[in-house]
């Protein structure tokens, strides 16, 4: 009798001690002083710095409101993520990328902001037109794209006049010939990461896509239900890439670091990867080059793009002001756009775009015309596997040589399979 | 229980505040996990219902079978060398050498590093092009070898960071049983004129066998757990042949959203250790009272 008093006892003091850990909560909303807005980024590569250099600019400047930043490692930012809109504890501001949306949209995770935005009067119109649809899911907007970041070509220009290059490369026979030119000068032709170590190897897979889009496909049918590329298109793409190994410019067994290193040394003539490098190799002492949009190896331009998303998780409806807080501080983010661009990324404003200071910078305002020739991923939740597993399969076909015909067939085969099981 | 005192009352009362936490935070996620592997189970969405469908695309699923035999691989690979390590570096804290405690330090050092403190250094001792390896190799006239991005060498690459991390552990285990071999024991044997290798063999190995096998079940059991190394060493390249279960199944389930699947490879995962622990058990049982 007495073991079960007590039992019940120290059940209601944990009880008890639980409850009161629940109500000291809303306590700081209470607080005086500027309104808090908080948010993670994701950004811990060569683009990390530029945007913290955004957030303190954002604090400087204003006395109401403050934003409070944590960074998170990325590998584990949509783990960390999830978890939090699961337990409802995400901070106030969401980066999510474009092609995540579609994980956390139909859930009902993300709150639409198109009542808030025009009740503001936000100048949506000052976006451009992509990639602000692409944040739209059955008309509603659900989040503001941040920037494009397209897959674009570098080329060392020091290595190019030693070589006698005088043009750039527009085809993949060209930037073959080229390549082999560069590496006769003791050099790497193409630093293009095929393998994986602590990056996955996707840089190949952001070739193949954007190469299939360059010959006028598309790499899954219309409706997304099944894969598009075991075809001419899919052939002549990968020949492609196995090629920049087999002609020797591309070495085996390279990873992303190894393939961004060494460029940034001006130890390799070409470099594949997106816009957000841009900064990084500017901050490389005597590294001379240039860096273009993706030619149309196979055909027309066309390359893959990814967009970072800024977005406000549902449940922070119920504090109409913070939503309103949070969106002026996305809004203000975009239209510095400029400071972003830095790092490489393009900006979504117009008004960014024709800026004077998005113009002066090298690059960029190439980037932004190339920004009408871009692909983003599918619109399917299955894409993040599908976008993992050809990785591995690319790197297996590129690493063994497999025949593109057999190669294609079990790609085709593995990506139908995923898509049946969402 | 104290002799005499038949009440459970104060044993209960005192293990309470483990077991309240033991219960919320490891019976019922345990629980859970299985209730949900049941069901198409999205961590943001709403869940159906369908059966044991989960269990049955397994059986379907190459990549599940790939990672398995990548797990077994690594069990197989470092089971017996970490024993085997861990035993002579038992041997040696405990002999005569003036080293001794240098080399106890030495041994056990690396295994209080943070797995991700030992995984990105040897990441970049192995790294390809810029490495010390290989900048050891070439400067000796050698070709570089691809450590972590070969699919020949990867997973002995992660094999060799993992000896080097965890070795110190199984040589505290066995140390500890090696003192507690009575040295009466060991002074008889050389006045017989037994020599080092046969007290070693004679003497040592058999009367540690209750310490072995009892490192042999949390070894297997660790190993059949490996995620962390793989992870940031390969990321469970190169294509795919290191991917072990458990990344596979962090995969599938925060990064696919298929909770459901994720928690049904985990507890196939757990039914294999479970298995495999209780045959160790009996067979390392014969050993218990001795």
């Amino acid at each position: 009798m007495k073991t079960k008093k007590l039992l019940a006892m120290l059940l209601a003091a944990s009880l008890a001690t639980f409850s009161v850990g629940a109500q000291a909560q809303p306590e700081t909303a209470a607080a005086k002083g500027p309104r808090v807005v908080t948010f993670w980024s994701l950004f811990t590569g060569g683009d990390g710095e530029f945007f913290d250099a955004i957030i303190d600019k954002f604090n400087a400047t204003h006395t109401d409101i403050q934003m409070k930043t944590d960074t998170v490692k990325f590998d584990n930012y949509y783990t960390k993520l999830t978890a939090a809109l699961a337990a409802g504890t995400a901070p106030d501001m969401v980066v999510i990328h474009q092609a995540n949306l579609r994980n956390y949209v139909p859930n009902g995770q993300l709150l639409a902001l198109d009542g808030y935005l025009s009740s503001m009067n936000a100048p949506l119109d000052d976006f451009v037109a992509a990639p602000l649809n692409a944040c739209k899911t059955d008309g509603k907007l659900y989040a503001l794209p941040l920037d494009v970041h397209p897959l674009i070509m570098y080329a060392n220009t020091d290595l190019m006049k030693k070589a006698g290059i005088t043009e750039l490369p527009k085809t993949m026979d060209e930037l073959l010939s080229d390549a082999k030119a560069i590496e006769a000068t003791g050099n790497m032709g193409i630093a293009c990461d095929n393998t994986t170590a602590v990056y996955k190897a996707y840089t190949l897979t952001r070739l193949f896509f954007s190469m299939i889009y360059q010959q006028g496909g598309t790499f899954l049918t219309a409706d997304n239900s099944k894969a598009n590329f075991n075809n001419e298109y899919g052939i002549k793409a990968l020949t492609a890439l196995q090629d920049m190994v087999n002609e020797g410019v591309t070495p085996k067994g390279l990873d992303y670091d190894t393939s961004v290193n060494t460029f940034k040394l001006g130890e390799a003539g070409f470099h594949f990867n997106g816009v957000w490098a841009t900064g990084t190799f500017e901050s490389a002492q005597d590294l001379h080059f240039t860096a273009v949009p993706l030619p149309g190896l196979l055909g027309k331009p066309a390359a893959w793009t990814g967009s970072h998303t800024l977005a406000i998780p549902a449940d922070k409806a119920s504090d109409p002001q913070l939503v309103k807080d949070t969106l002026d501080c996305m809004l203000w983010i975009t239209a510095h756009g400029e400071m972003w661009a830095k790092a490489g990324h393009i900006p979504t404003r117009t008004s960014v775009q024709e800026s004077e200071a998005f113009k002066a910078m090298p690059y960029r305002s190439g980037y932004a015309a190339a920004a009408a020739s871009t692909v983003a991923p599918p619109d399917t939740a299955a894409w993040n596997e599908i976008y993992g597993t050809i990785s591995d399969l690319l790197e297996y076909a590129v690493a063994n040589n497999t025949d593109p015909k057999t190669a294609l067939a079990s790609m085709e085969k593995k990506i139908n399979e995923i898509i049946a099981t969402y | 229980m104290i002799p005499g005192n038949k009440n459970n009352r104060d044993g209960l009362i005192f293990s309470l505040p483990f077991l309240i936490v033991f219960t919320l935070f490891m019976i019922y996620p345990l629980m859970y996990g299985l209730y949900i592997s049941f069901f198409k189970y999205n961590i943001l969405g709403s869940s159906t219902f369908i059966g044991i469908k989960n269990y049955i695309s397994m059986f379907h699923d190459s990549k599940f079978y790939s990672s398995l035999w990548h797990t077994l691989e690594f069990v197989l690979i470092t089971t017996p060398v970490l024993l085997a390590l861990g035993f002579l570096m038992a041997l040696y804290v405990n002999s005569k050498s003036p080293f001794r405690k240098a080399g106890e330090n030495i041994f056990f050092v690396p295994y209080i590093f943070s797995m991700t403190v030992v995984s990105t250094l040897w990441a970049w001792l192995m790294q390809k092009q810029y490495g010390l390896f290989n900048h050891v190799i070439v400067s000796l006239g050698g070709k570089p070898v691809g450590w972590l991005t070969d699919p020949k060498w990867a997973m002995w690459s992660v094999c060799i960071a993992t000896f080097w991390w965890t070795a110190g552990f199984n040589m505290i285990l066995m140390s500890a049983g090696i003192r507690q071999i009575s040295k009466e024991i060991y002074e008889s044997a050389e006045m017989d004129g037994a020599s080092y290798r046969q007290q070693v063999t004679k003497i040592t190995i058999p009367l540690l066998m209750p310490t072995i096998s009892l490192c042999l079940i949390l070894q297997v059991i660790a190993s059949f757990n490996v995620f962390g190394q793989v992870f940031v060493m390969t990321g469970g390249g190169p294509y795919g042949t290191t991917r072990v279960l458990i990344q596979y199944v962090y995969e599938t389930g925060f990064q696919y959203f298929k909770m459901g699947y994720s928690a049904a490879m985990s507890y196939v995962l757990f039914i294999i250790i479970l298995v495999s622990s209780l045959l160790l058990n009996k067979l390392g049982g014969k050993y218990d009272n001795q």
